[in-house]
């Protein structure tokens, strides 16, 4: 599997090639820019990112967590006369249940973004053309993964979308 | 670098049509960013930084040193007595996280709040707070009278077949400073990951690719990144900001949930708050002001910044102006005469009255200079102010532990504190190692989020494209 | 987890199996092995959780036992002879790990205190009165108490020296049969012996078996702190040395001339306990003057005090006499009469004495000379007292033990008159007056025999140094001040090779090798009425007294003229500043000096610890120039010592007190050095007080003195409440008793069978600190030294509070012994993050060592701040010796854990176990805390609530009773009494 890839002169350019090739059915499309590109997501049809609902699942865990286990270590396992409060008295859990909560939500969020990103992962084919090197610091990259069949005539139509210059990454042997 | 000062002097006009004072001075290009923000990591290594450098790296060995000292022979190394049972590990401890808030509060709220002014500030608040965090952990470990068995404290499964006791706001501390810590970290490493990624490229050296290309953890900048990014750090930005105002909350309640007078106040958790955010500020400022002159940022770290800070500054000042008020006024009018011997005879006239007054000057007084916009617009005076500030809020923190331990219900038991040179040492210790952890963040990440300009940048781009069109519409 | 309560068995809940005793082995060895699944070993909890038939404490003891062999020679072998313990000996008396009660008796200037010695595995651990005994009655002292620590003080003087050679004790006795033989020839012309004050009957008799070999050689006694102006004075009044016993059961008002009754002298335990018996509403109140120069603690317990120099004191001694005689028809006083400035005062007093005939007591201090003896003796002979309050019994302890007798000694010496002399007396170089060079002296007989407690000033000056037993090492006999005899029978055998006096003195009469204890049985089998001796003499032994050996009361007939005589050749009160020399209520004379436990001790009334210093009134200080810890020269006719000054509240003006004891050259490392040293000023002509001390300040630099308590005002807070009898009412207290109002619903955790509780009645308290040594010597407490506690981190679990009220010219004293108030809603159980600190379902808060963090919270959190924390490590560097000095029953902490009052959770369970035992409930009174058992005055009570029948259960219910700093809703276990004065109205 190679991929193509294309530089943009900005974001317009980018935009309007990405919808141009979908529309010639090429699915397998991705961008590559410094910062995040307005409505690229709809160019490349690119649906809502999962992350909230993993963060809601991970913070609800943690709080039901946290609150669980300062219930059941204090007020069942080993309960014990300390200065003649209630074994199980909630409100003083409450500090320890929100910051749990908080700690797992925090954690489930950048492991979901490790999951959804496939990170990590150092060695990427891209990585493979030179020129690509300027997708981080101010160049506009789209890039279109493509079969041998293909590769001739995207390259084409990318040169047709104005693209400043067009590349084959391949995995390195 | 002096072309970057020439461009703001040239396109200063234009600007301030653009956005009145500017955010973002000047519009380098994507590359010219690049260039400047990464400049630090790639130049030659200073020879003012190596100085700095050198006398951190001598004050942690201090630090060091004097933990050493303190495992070997006991906590009674330090001044602490009965009934003065905490007296500077604790102050430090409340003074460095206090310190560590205004970083996430500076990248999160203003994140959520859409404040341009904080793209080019947040990556440097954050490292602050996470080095400050860092600092404050030391201390409740060191203070233990058996800090070999500061494991106790998480709820494991124990041969003595006991657990914590969640009743005590030091388990509040334990889970608060943890969490906090882990989740300024993750906050602040994901926001690193484009820069990361940016400086894997732009690197010269293959050496530094290798190292920024294993961090940057394949960064590709590809649309399915950004699109997971944006919300997760959104996201992160959501969860730190109630996270912050919980942590100061519960670090409070150590002293709110006691008895002692002096600490038994309700007002104390908005207080410390307001306090941590007035504290971090300061320091973001008197960190920010050198280095901004060093590194040569005054284009994207700019007045327009300072100014926003400033204001800050005054604002919460006002608000721990007000927590003191609130607790004096509480020590009278609660007819409490413990309280009221605290606030009204042993602080004002006893042996710490000067530590009360320098922290009313500090922390009351001080901040009244920022309604002026000339002292906002002089360095010299906010650096100062940033600082006296600081000094400030540490005396408050002593006012509140030590002034209030040592007279407290029986006078039979009444005694004072006095430091030891081994307290001195592990507080300017601290002070040294965050310097050192400090100076090599400088050196080796991007201090301005380069991701970040660049979008802000766009944006900027796009409103000025906007208004030259709105007249032809109009007509 | 066991629910609450279920944690120890408790005796009685279900008896339904009919044998008790083998049901609660059952359970508890089921319990042993649930929390031996639960606890490892090494974590054990100590007492509390514990199984009587434990295994850590087993181990603990075998380990402790390990460290006392390699302590040194035999450490805890027991004696040879059979000694008894106190009432009635167990089957085995060396049962493993049981403490058993030794009755013994412990002398100070020939006056014994009868004693109850706690022994563990043959090594005494704790001191405690003997109730069975005339002067104890179950008190203690402070001294007694710490006399413990001296015996194993590792640097106490070891084996015998001629010369400065070792050598054995077979050839010492040898040797010393040839010295005494060498003194045959001329009948002893050149013989002296230089002894204590004894009382002691076999010793006594040595004396005359010695004087029948040598009808030449002679006894000199020397006490620094002797009687011979009191027998003076009786010899003056009745025309021989005469003892006073005094009575305080029936004494209503009671006058006290510059007398510290109540914490000096051999009748002061007793005293106290009367003196406190009548401080209650409620009973007859008796009423206290004292009339003094410093504040002494006497003075401090008094209902009106009189600031007067030492020597004003029989001016107004005859003032009272004058108004008596006038007013009050006691004509034969009117010879004594006289003039004072407190004349007003003076009226006063004589007119309450006379409402009180028969029922009053006038006492005159030991300081005072014996003008004023004689004239306390004549009223009370007029007042009708002798006989109720007061009576008279001739001494039976040598009557001039004071510094002639010692100065003819030194005279003898000096000319050569003296080939050997024998030292028995304790330390005479350090407490000879300072007109009696004894060091030369001594160096001018070519043979000294000392016989020396430690390496000590005297030491150097004498040929012979032989070490000597401590009396718990050794046997002996010793008289109380009413006569009675007590047998001193040894708790250990020697730690350290040494001998005792009676051994030594023995020497002379060839009888050296018998051994005390055959000397001992010999004397009294002699004296034995017959019949089986041996039964009488172990009941002797077991019960600590020889019962009717108290010497009967003899009649007396006062010599007016003499007295009046006498009374008018006394000196008139001095002019400019007065220097008075008073005992230490630590150091004494400098003989406890070397005690760490006494050197910490804060002094009663200053709060000073590790120091003595120059007391005066805040007018003199200002007179002087000085302030507290001003550096001064004192000088007295050419003699001159530097010491510092200390202003106390109430010192009379322009005398400057100066307490004995301390500069200390020769002491060893805890007492060199401490203080200064008061008798480099003190003549023989003027052993107490002396007019024309010149007070020079010396430059700017402050002594700094280590204080326990540095703020005297109680801030107008309801902390030590006071009333005056006549004011007092219940109604005025309700603010700090009953239930506060809270918003948090108290969990109903029940106290199933035992709900400890204490009482502290103030009324009682006389503030002497017998109840902190006491908590010292049963808890381990360690000794932090001088620089911990300027850092204040003093380790007394229990301490004496002492706060000031009124003006600070004449203040009123008031003493608050204050320790973990144990309470219910504790505030420092909620704040500790590891449960270190909980509490028991018997309502003690716990301190679980080994949990212990050091966060150092719950002392924050305490507002009665009773806890102590192990700052460093204060026990890593116990000698073996001390170690043994240890009470098995209690944890020794490590660095950096918290400590405080467990209310002797130990003795809790050590009751615990006998009662499980016995399959019976603990009674009250079956046990005691240490605090409350050491209380001379009878001011503590400890036991349990459940019990409406108790002590403390009464004391809790008593109208008087409130709670320290009540409004917080900490709900304190010990309650306290308010404090009731007795004031005259007149002069209030």
């Amino acid at each position: 599997m190679a991929y193509l890839l294309a530089e943009f002169k900005d974001d317009q350019a980018l935009l309007a090639a990405a919808r141009r090739l979908r529309e010639l059915g090429h699915h397998r499309l991705d961008a590559h820019s410094p910062y995040p590109v307005h409505g690229i997501d709809e160019a490349l049809g690119l649906r809502k990112s999962r992350i909230p609902l993993i963060a809601l699942v991970g913070g609800v865990a943690g709080a039901v967590g946290g609150y669980v286990m300062q219930w059941w270590m204090n007020g069942v396992d080993f309960v014990i006369n300390v200065g003649n409060r209630l074994p199980h008295s909630p409100p003083t859990n409450i500090p320890i249940t929100f910051e749990t909560g908080v700690l797992l939500a925090s954690l489930s969020i950048v492991l979901g973004l490790f999951a959804l990103c496939g990170f990590p992962r150092t060695y990427h084919p891209v990585f493979e053309v030179e020129a690509f090197r300027t997708a981080s610091v101010d160049a506009l990259w789209l890039s279109a993964e493509v079969s041998g069949a293909e590769e001739e005539p995207v390259t084409r139509e990318l040169h047709q979308l104005g693209a400043l210059q067009v590349s084959l990454a391949e995995e390195a042997r | 670098m002096s072309g970057v000062i020439r461009r703001v002097a040239v396109e200063a006009k234009d600007l301030e049509l653009l956005e009145g004072t500017p955010v973002l001075a000047g519009r380098p290009g994507d590359r010219q960013l690049t260039e400047d923000l990464f400049q630090p990591v790639w130049a030659r290594t200073r020879r003012g930084w190596l100085a700095l450098f050198g006398i951190c790296a001598a004050l942690t060995g201090v630090l060091f040193t004097a933990i050493g000292y303190t495992f070997a022979v006991g906590v009674g190394a330090w001044g602490n007595n009965i009934p003065v049972a905490w007296a500077f590990g604790i102050i430090n401890f409340v003074w460095w996280i206090g310190i560590g808030h205004a970083g996430t509060l500076i990248s999160a709220i203003l994140l959520l709040f859409q404040q341009r002014w904080r793209t080019s500030i947040n990556r440097f608040a954050e490292a602050m707070t996470l080095f400050a965090v860092m600092q404050a952990g030391l201390f409740p470990i060191l203070h233990l009278g058996r800090p070999w068995f500061a494991w106790w404290l998480f709820p494991y499964p124990s041969t003595l077949g006991i657990w914590p006791q969640f009743k005590s706001a030091l388990m509040w501390d334990v889970f608060a400073v943890s969490t906090y810590f882990t989740v300024s970290f993750l906050f602040w490493y994901v926001g690193l990951l484009p820069d990361l990624a940016a400086l894997r490229d732009a690197s010269k050296s293959r050496a530094a690719r290798i190292a920024y290309g294993i961090f940057s953890l394949g960064w590709r900048g590809s649309a399915a990144h950004w699109r997971h990014w944006r919300i997760a750090y959104l996201l992160l930005a959501g969860l730190a900001t109630p996270l912050v105002l919980s942590v100061h909350t519960i670090v409070s309640f150590d002293f709110a949930i006691s008895q002692v007078p002096g600490w038994h106040t309700t007002i104390f958790p908005p207080y410390f708050v307001a306090g941590a955010i007035f504290s971090g500020f300061a320091m973001v400022l008197s960190l920010m002001i050198p280095a901004r002159k060093a590194f040569h940022f005054e284009h994207v770290i700019t007045q327009h910044h300072i100014d926003n800070m400033t204001k800050v500054l005054l604002a919460t000042g006002l608000m721990v102006s007000y927590g003191y008020l609130c607790e004096h006024f509480m020590a009278w009018y609660s007819g409490n005469p413990y309280e009221y011997f605290v606030f009204f005879n042993t602080r004002l006239r006893g042996p710490y009255a000067p530590v009360y007054w320098l922290m009313l000057f500090c922390n009351v007084v001080v901040p009244h200079v920022f309604w002026w916009k000339k002292a906002r617009s002089n360095m010299a005076v906010v650096w100062v102010a940033a600082l006296l500030v600081n000094v400030g809020m540490w005396t408050e923190r002593f006012n509140i532990i030590v002034t209030s331990l040592h007279r407290d219900f029986l006078p039979s038991s009444w005694a004072n504190y006095k430091p030891t040179i081994v307290d001195w040492s592990i507080y300017v210790g601290t002070l040294g190692f965050f310097g050192f952890l400090f100076l090599l963040f400088l050196r080796f990440v991007p201090s301005v989020a380069a991701s970040e300009v660049k979008e802000l940048r766009r944006e900027l781009e796009h409103e000025a494209h906007a208004r030259e069109h709105a007249p032809a519409q109009g007509r | 987890m066991p629910p609450l309560g279920s944690k120890l068995p408790i005796y009685g809940q279900d008896n339904a199996a009919g044998r008790p005793g083998a049901d609660g082995q059952r359970r508890w060895r089921s319990l042993e092995e649930l929390e031996s699944r639960r606890l490892p070993a090494p974590e054990f909890p100590e007492g509390a959780a514990e199984p009587p038939e434990g295994v850590s404490r087993r181990s603990f003891l075998q380990v402790l036992g390990a460290s006392m062999a390699l302590a040194s020679l035999e450490a805890c072998r027991p004696p040879r002879h059979k000694i008894l313990p106190y009432v009635r000996p167990p089957e085995k008396p060396l049962l493993p790990g049981t403490a058993v009660h030794y009755a013994t008796a412990l002398s100070l200037g020939g006056h014994a205190t009868g004693l109850l010695v706690t022994s563990f595995d043959g090594r005494p651990t704790k001191v405690e009165g003997n109730p069975d005994h005339p002067s104890s009655q179950g008190g203690v002292g402070s001294f007694e108490l710490a006399s413990l620590l001296d015996l194993y003080d590792p640097r106490r003087a070891k084996g015998f020296k001629k010369a400065h050679d070792p050598i054995s004790h077979r050839s010492l006795m040898r040797e010393l049969a040839a010295l005494a033989a060498s003194h045959q020839p001329d009948g002893g012309a050149r013989l002296r012996f230089l002894t204590g004050a004894t009382g002691s009957p076999i010793l006594q008799d040595l004396r005359r078996r010695i004087q029948a070999r040598y009808p030449k050689a002679r006894f000199h006694a020397y006490e620094s702190l002797a009687q011979d102006q009191a027998y003076q004075g009786a010899r003056l009044a009745f025309g021989r040395p005469m003892e006073a016993r005094h009575h305080l059961s029936g004494a209503r008002v009671i006058l006290a001339l510059d007398s510290d009754f109540l914490q000096h002298g051999p009748e002061a335990l007793r005293l106290a306990r009367e003196f406190a018996a009548h401080r209650e509403p409620g009973l007859e109140l008796n009423r206290l003057y004292v009339a003094e120069a410093q504040l002494s603690i006497t003075g401090a317990s008094a209902d009106h005090r009189f600031r007067v120099k030492p020597s004003e004191v029989l001016g107004f001694a005859r003032a009272v006499a004058a108004r008596l005689a006038s007013q009050h028809g006691l004509a034969q006083l009117a010879p004594l009469g006289g003039q004072t400035r407190l004349a007003r005062q003076a009226q006063v007093v004589a007119d309450d004495l006379a409402r009180t005939r028969g029922r009053s007591l006038v006492l005159a201090g030991p300081r005072q000379p014996a003008a004023v003896h004689a004239l306390a003796h004549a009223l009370n002979a007029a007042l009708g007292n002798a006989g109720q309050t007061v009576d008279y019994a001739p001494p039976l302890r040598d009557v001039a033990a004071g510094p002639e007798s010692l100065r003819e000694l030194a005279a003898d010496l000096a000319a050569g008159k003296v080939d050997t002399l024998v030292v028995t007396a304790h330390d005479p170089v350090y407490s000879a007056p300072a007109d009696v060079d004894l060091g030369a002296a001594l160096g001018k007989a070519p043979t000294t025999v000392y016989l020396a407690y430690r390496d000590d000033e005297t030491a150097p000056y004498a040929s012979w140094v032989l070490a000597a037993s401590h009396p718990f090492e050794t046997w002996g006999d010793a008289r109380a001040h009413d006569g009675t005899v007590s047998i001193v029978q040894p708790l250990i055998q020697p730690l350290f090779e040494s001998i005792s006096e009676l051994e030594l003195l023995a020497g002379f009469v060839d009888l050296g090798d018998a051994g005390a204890h055959r000397l001992l049985h010999e004397y009294w089998r002699g004296r034995s009425a017959g019949g089986d001796f041996e039964r009488e003499w172990e009941g002797w032994l077991g019960k600590g007294v020889l019962p009717g050996t108290a010497t009967p009361a003899e009649k007396v007939s006062l010599d007016v003229a003499g007295i009046a005589a006498a009374v008018k050749a006394a000196p008139p009160p001095s002019q400019g500043i007065e220097v008075s020399f008073v005992p230490d209520y630590k150091a004494l004379d400098g003989r406890f000096a070397e005690n760490a436990w006494l050197q910490e001790l804060p002094e009663p009334i200053t709060k000073i610890t590790w120091d003595n210093a120059a007391y005066l009134s805040a007018a003199t200080a200002k007179e002087l120039g000085v302030e507290n810890g001003s550096r001064v020269e004192l000088r007295l006719g050419g003699r001159a010592v530097e010491g510092a000054t200390w202003i106390v509240p109430g010192h009379a003006d322009g005398v400057v007190t100066l307490p004995l004891g301390y500069g200390r050259r020769r002491a060893g490392p805890v007492g060199t050095g401490v203080g200064f040293d008061a008798g480099r000023l003190r003549t023989s002509q003027a052993p107490w007080f002396a007019a024309g001390l010149a007070v020079a300040p010396l430059g700017r630099r402050k002594h700094d003195f280590a204080l326990t308590q540095e703020h005297f005002s109680m801030e107008g807070r309801d902390i030590v409440l006071a009333f005056d009898v006549k004011a007092w009412k219940p109604e005025k207290i309700e603010h700090v008793k009953g239930p506060v109002a809270t918003i948090q619903t108290p969990v109903d955790y029940q106290h199933e069978q035992y709900k400890w509780g204490m009482a502290i009645d103030l009324a009682k308290c006389i503030g002497c600190g017998a109840c902190t040594t006491a908590c010292q010597a049963e808890n381990n407490i360690p000794v932090v030294g001088k620089e911990q506690v300027l850092r204040s981190r003093e380790m007394h679990w229990l301490r004496v509070d002492r706060y000031f009220e009124g003006s600070p010219e004449d203040p009123q004293v008031l003493a608050q012994p204050m320790m973990c108030q144990h309470c219910e809603t504790a505030p420092c159980e909620y704040v500790c993050p590891v449960n270190a600190t909980v509490h028991s379902d018997e309502g003690l808060n716990e301190m679980i060592y080994n949990r212990c963090v050091g966060t150092r919270y719950c002392s924050n959190n305490c507002p009665y701040k009773v806890r102590r924390f192990n700052y460093l490590d204060y026990r890593g560097h116990l000698s073996p010796t001390e170690k043994m000095a240890m009470n098995p029953d209690v944890t020794v902490r490590t660095r950096g854990v918290m400590e405080k009052c467990t209310y002797c959770v130990q003795r809790i369970e050590r009751g615990r176990i006998q009662s499980r035992l016995e399959g019976r409930v603990m009674k009250d009174g079956e046990f005691t805390s240490a605090c409350a058992q050491a209380c001379p005055a009878n001011a503590i009570v400890f036991g349990n609530l459940n019990d409406p029948r108790s002590l403390v259960s009464k004391a809790h219910q008593d109208e008087r009773r409130y709670d320290v700093l009540h409004e917080l809703g900490t709900r304190p276990r010990t309650a306290y009494l308010v404090r009731i004065r007795n004031p005259n109205p007149e002069l209030t």
